[in-house]
């Protein structure tokens, strides 16, 4: 039950993706071509990351989440952005990715991409939206999603090293370079190499201290929140639930 | 949540439905289309407003972050970008353009606009509006964000008791060098999270009792969709419409490379700025109307105030 | 016909042996206020639990439970929903989202209900709770009392039959917890809604219900009317008689006769002594010799005082408002000094400061000799400063109070004891958790055992840094009469070892029966200090019950005890 109900969503994904991919985003392209006279990357972009952001959004709507889940996504979600208060006297050091990632191997990947999604979104809504939001949204939502995904597929072993390791590079490579890719996008009009590279490279050291801040986080806290969220989902039945209803 | 605003923003009053679609045209426009008029009155008039909205911390902001960024962003696109006919100076072999001067100083003048923007946002945009336009469409959602919107708050609480509590059995974090207060910064986290969880289930409770799951969900809100917020919609419609209308005929067009070319600003043209100055400084006008009108009541309670002492006196 | 009808109703949780809930026979009639009381972990909230399917926990169950003459889970949730209102006891936890507005009128939404009719109910109910307001304000801001109010009426908007509340004021101040009560009196007799109520407190509580019933380990003892309910219990000679209001344990101690109605209230119990003395022929002026509760410790002159403030002023911000306005205190060495006051008066405030948290801007602080404006917490840790928070739960890092407490035994102090407590840690631990009382349940996960019990173990947690003062914020929040007691018992032994305890508390009669000393704060200071029998008996208002009840006959009475006491010899005579 548990795993055609599993099928059925991934399913259903798959088609509304596939519409975003062959209908909406090539027509944003040509959209931007026709009208956009000179390279306008960031608003297509931009369009893009919300195309590809909607399918995670309508399935997960579609599914009719129990109560028990949305509390434990939304807990998740504010201890996130909560948690940078814990770290008041180490400023630059979020865990926002840590838990993202362990959200994602214990939820599974819909609700690590939700997680992740939410927290950007909600984190920026106390510290302020701005451009960066849906570029903050699907990075941390894609990072929790893979996580999900790698975990369920058996490539990603939920051990704390291989988990750190993942950490590290998620917050370095995919964050990083996301973030910065959205910086150039916005930055400047051609893709030229000496400007990817630079902003790149500007980036380096930001993103170097995230993923390691990520790693230490993940090799600390992976393996006691993971058994906190086993633990809570036997002793309440979440897994049970859902195969109730 | 936790903008404070000065005064009263009579544009803040109006429907989120009317709220947010301003702010989806505006940053539209300015994001999409980086034509040096439109984007002049953009910048102008969200510097203007945002600073109406948030006082003098709007200034200081400006200031000290804004201009900055808009700085770089107009160096770093002739210092990467080499396009264009009109080459000024060469710079270590490489050519330096007009063109890409030009474009430099758009792309600045469209962040900074974007930045500004999106501060009059987060000071209109409260989350009850969000939740309010999103509460339909997404509903389980816009519930997760109302639920983590009041748990954020009531952890950072908790961090602060569970830190003293700490310190009162010998557990000090504020001290030592930056691993032993990470170290410390995650055992706190590490209580925060049990503690949240198995606290959680309790809501997750009371949401069943209130019978959260049942078929036919409705989204209940304090807002309503009266006259003025139908003829604000129509109005933003029309000059929207309006503006659409004149790209789509290629009548406000500009190109940068490879070489700056920009419409003719013909009488069409004009009308075109003209619309969009009044979309941008739309929510000034109501402003200013809605201070106009209460100097006027104000002025009328003082006159019939000193009528009615003058009357007693005869 | 009965609203509820439950009969033979037996339960067991999953991997239990015990009947949590033990053959159960039940009626509640339309319109009834029923009080639910027992000892913690008697089976109360199992029991409340299962009058709403949604609630009802896993596990085996016979038996049967009629919810308007039909089987109640054959109601569907969209009934059950409307028309069967649940207050849970944690003000916040109950709490979905983050505005009053939008808190108020979710059970509706899940109704699927329109825009209007929302509009109309919420209008209504803000109206009868007096919450307008702060109908637009964010959950956050509200206090304690007002979230309660809030989760009582976001059910109430619901238009239920029944009113189902399980210990809905344990967290609560006694204010807040009285106004609470009103207005779920108000509902009963206004609406006519039914109202079961689970209370540890029932001083309060029980002159307000039509029937009371009194559980144990999962049976039903007893079921009467409040005024009828303590001669059933005497009858029994249950423990519970030692939680039911004072008048009345004051009434079952001097009468024999088993007809007449006990006073529940103190004006009752008032007019019961008046008449009592007067049929004995008492005196009003009855000499007392002084023993029993509160007899003062021996101070040590060659100790210094453990707490010593002097002239303290303290705000949080700069331009905030005065928190402690020229606090001094003076706690003696081997005391058990109990604090009492209102909310927000600055008691926790002070605690803060004087476990060095903060750091006041103006006057002396000493805390075991040490100056706390110059050092940090953690000299006054070494010292020998022991901390318990109001919460327990922001104490526990691990997954089962056995480690949670070996936690401490290896990072704690531990230089030997002069209390008798054995250096080795090893041997330390299993003797505190014999102390607290908590051995059998070393192997459980901190959150699966119930709020008393987590008190204990954080207690044990707090006593392995072997402290030699000891600060407690509100340690009865919560807890039962029994409890309360073993706790004083527990504190006497402690500070008899040479302890000297600072309670910050709320509990009026706890204070009064077990403190060597108190004070009352108010506005930043303290305004009065003595000895229990003198501090209660001089206060016309802020006193326990038995001095309110027989302040027009005796001097000094201050416990049931003490009323008790002084009427027999007065007997005598």
């Amino acid at each position: 039950m548990q795993t055609s109900e599993t099928k059925v969503t991934g399913q259903k994904r798959t088609i509304v993706a596939a519409v975003m991919i062959l209908f909406c985003i090539p027509l944003t392209i040509a959209i931007g071509i026709l009208f956009l006279n000179d390279r306008s990357y960031y608003p297509i972009s931009l369009m893009i990351i919300l195309f590809a952001t909607l399918p995670f959004a309508m399935v997960f709507e579609s599914r009719k989440p129990q109560a028990r889940e949305l509390v434990i996504i939304a807990v998740l979600v504010a201890i996130a952005v909560a948690g940078r208060t814990a770290f008041f006297m180490v400023p630059q050091v979020k865990p926002v990715i840590a838990i993202v990632i362990i959200a994602g191997v214990s939820l599974g990947a819909e609700s690590g991409f939700i997680v992740g999604a939410l927290t950007g979104f909600v984190s920026n809504f106390i510290f302020g939206q701005g451009p960066w939001t849906p570029w903050q949204m699907f990075a941390f939502g894609i990072i929790g999603f893979l996580a999900g995904l790698l975990f369920s597929k058996g490539i990603l072993s939920g051990k704390t090293l291989p988990l750190s390791i993942f950490g590290g590079l998620a917050a370095f490579m995919i964050y990083g370079l996301l973030l910065d890719t959205a910086a150039v996008m916005m930055f400047t009009s051609t893709w030229t190499k000496a400007s990817i590279l630079s902003t790149y490279m500007l980036g380096v050291p930001f993103n170097l201290i995230h993923g390691a801040s990520t790693i230490l986080f993940l090799l600390i806290l992976s393996r006691p929140m993971t058994e906190k969220l086993t633990r809570i989902k036997k002793k309440y039945g979440l897994v049970e639930e859902r195969n109730d209803s | 949540m936790r903008a404070t605003k000065l005064h009263a923003d009579a544009f803040s009053g109006c429907n989120p439905i009317v709220n947010f679609m301003y702010f989806a045209f505006v940053l539209g426009i300015t994001i999409f289309f980086l034509h040096p008029v439109l984007l002049g009155i953009s910048f102008v008039s969200g510097m203007v407003y945002s600073i109406y909205l948030n006082g003098g911390k709007a200034v200081k902001f400006n200031l000290a972050f804004l201009l900055p960024l808009m700085v770089a962003a107009a160096v770093i696109n002739p210092a990467f970008n080499h396009q264009g006919v009109t080459i000024l100076t060469y710079v270590r072999m490489n050519p330096i353009t007009l063109e890409s001067i030009l474009y430099g100083i758009a792309a600045a003048v469209m962040i900074g606009s974007v930045i500004l923007w999106f501060s009059c946002y987060n000071a209109v945009m409260t989350s009850d509006k969000f939740l309010y336009l999103f509460g339909r469409i997404i509903p389980a959602l816009s519930l997760i964000i109302s639920m983590a919107l009041r748990f954020v708050p009531r952890y950072k609480a908790q961090i602060k008791r569970i830190t003293n509590a700490q310190r009162g059995i010998g557990r000090d974090v504020s001290s030592g060098n930056v691993i032993v207060r990470i170290r410390s910064g995650l055992s706190i986290l590490s209580i925060l999270v049990t503690w949240a969880l198995e606290n959680a289930i309790e809501t997750a409770d009371s949401m069943k009792s209130r019978g959260y799951g049942l078929k036919g969900r409705t989204a209940y809100s304090n807002f309503r969709f009266d006259f003025r917020d139908r003829i604000l919609v129509v109005a933003m419609l029309l000059f929207f419409a309006g503006i659409i209308a004149s790209i789509a005929l290629h009548r406000l067009s500009v190109l940068y490379f490879p070489a700056f070319v920009i419409n003719v600003p013909d009488g069409f043209v004009l009308v075109a700025y003209a619309e969009y100055l009044i979309i941008c400084t739309l929510p000034l006008m109501l402003d200013i109307r809605e201070d106009l009108i209460w100097r006027t009541l104000r002025l009328k309670i003082v006159s019939s105030g000193n009528k009615s002492s003058n009357g007693a006196d005869v | 016909m009965a609203l509820y009808e439950i009969k033979n109703l037996k339960f067991k949780y999953p991997e239990s042996e015990t009947f949590a809930l033990d053959g159960i026979d039940l009626s509640v009639d339309n319109g009834e206020f029923l009080v639910l009381c027992g000892k913690s972990g008697c089976g109360k909230s199992t029991l409340l639990r299962h009058l709403k399917t949604v609630l009802t926990p896993h596990g085996k169950r016979i038996g049967e439970i009629l919810f308007s003459g039909k089987p109640l889970a054959e109601a569907d949730l969209r009934t059950q929903t409307s028309r069967i209102g649940f207050v849970l006891q944690n003000p916040d936890n109950q709490i979905v989202t983050d505005k009053v507005w939008h808190e108020l009128a979710f059970g509706l939404e899940s109704l699927g209900i329109g825009d209007a009719v929302i509009r109309l109910r919420v209008a209504e109910m803000a109206s009868f709770f007096g919450i307008q307001g702060w109908y637009h304000k964010s959950v956050f801001e509200l206090s304690g009392g007002q979230k309660q109010l809030l989760n009582l009426a976001a059910v109430m908007t619901m238009q239920p039959e029944v009113l189902i509340l399980d210990e809905p004021t344990s967290q609560l101040d006694p204010i807040a917890a009285s106004d609470f009560l009103a207005t779920i009196k108000k509902i009963n007799t206004e609406i006519g809604t039914t109202v079961i109520l689970s209370e540890h407190r029932l001083e309060e509580v029980l002159r307000e219900a039509d029937n009371v019933v009194v559980m144990g380990d999962g049976k039903i003892i007893a079921k009467d009317a409040p005024a009828h309910i303590g001669h059933k219990l005497k009858a029994l000679k249950d423990p519970m008689l030692y939680a039911m209001p004072t008048p009345m344990r004051t009434f079952l101690a001097l009468e024999e006769s088993i007809g007449e109605s006990c006073p529940v209230t103190v004006r009752e119990g008032r007019d019961y002594l008046a008449r009592y003395a007067g049929a004995e022929g008492m005196a009003t002026e009855v000499g007392y010799k002084t023993n029993g509760a509160g007899s003062c410790h021996p101070q040590r002159s060659s100790d210094p005082s453990p707490v010593a403030v002097k002239d303290v002023w303290f705000r949080y911000e700069k331009n905030g408002e005065d928190i402690l306005r020229g606090l001094t205190l003076d706690v003696r060495c081997g005391e058990m000094f109990c604090v009492v006051g209102g909310n927000g008066t600055g008691k926790t405030t002070a605690l803060g400061v004087l476990s060095g948290l903060f750091k006041p801007y103006r006057g002396k602080v000493s805390v075991l000799g040490v100056d706390t404006t110059k050092v940090g917490s953690a000299a006054l840790f070494e010292k020998g400063l022991g901390v318990l928070p109001q919460d327990p739960q922001t104490l526990f890092t691990r997954s089962s109070i056995r480690d949670d407490l070996l936690d401490m035994v290896s990072h704690g102090r531990h230089a030997p004891s002069e209390r008798g407590f054995t250096a080795s840690p090893a041997e330390v631990l299993p003797e505190i958790a014999e102390l607290t009382e908590i051995t059998t349940l070393l192997d459980q996960h901190p959150y699966d055992v119930s709020g008393g019990e987590q008190q204990r173990a954080a207690l044990a947690k707090v006593l392995l840094t072997n402290p030699k003062l000891l600060l407690m914020d509100e340690p009865t929040k919560g807890m039962d009469s029994f409890f309360k007691r073993k706790l004083a018992g527990i504190l006497r032994k402690l500070r008899d070892g040479g302890m000297t305890v600072l309670i910050v508390s709320h509990d009026l009669e706890f204070c009064a029966q077990y403190a060597d000393r108190c004070a009352l704060f108010f506005d930043g200071n303290i305004v009065t200090e003595n000895a229990p029998r003198a501090f209660f008996s001089g206060n016309s208002f802020y006193t326990t019950a038995a001095n309110r009840m027989s302040r027009h006959i005796f001097e000094e009475a201050i416990t049931a005890e003490d009323v008790i006491e002084r009427c027999r010899q007065a007997k005598q005579r």
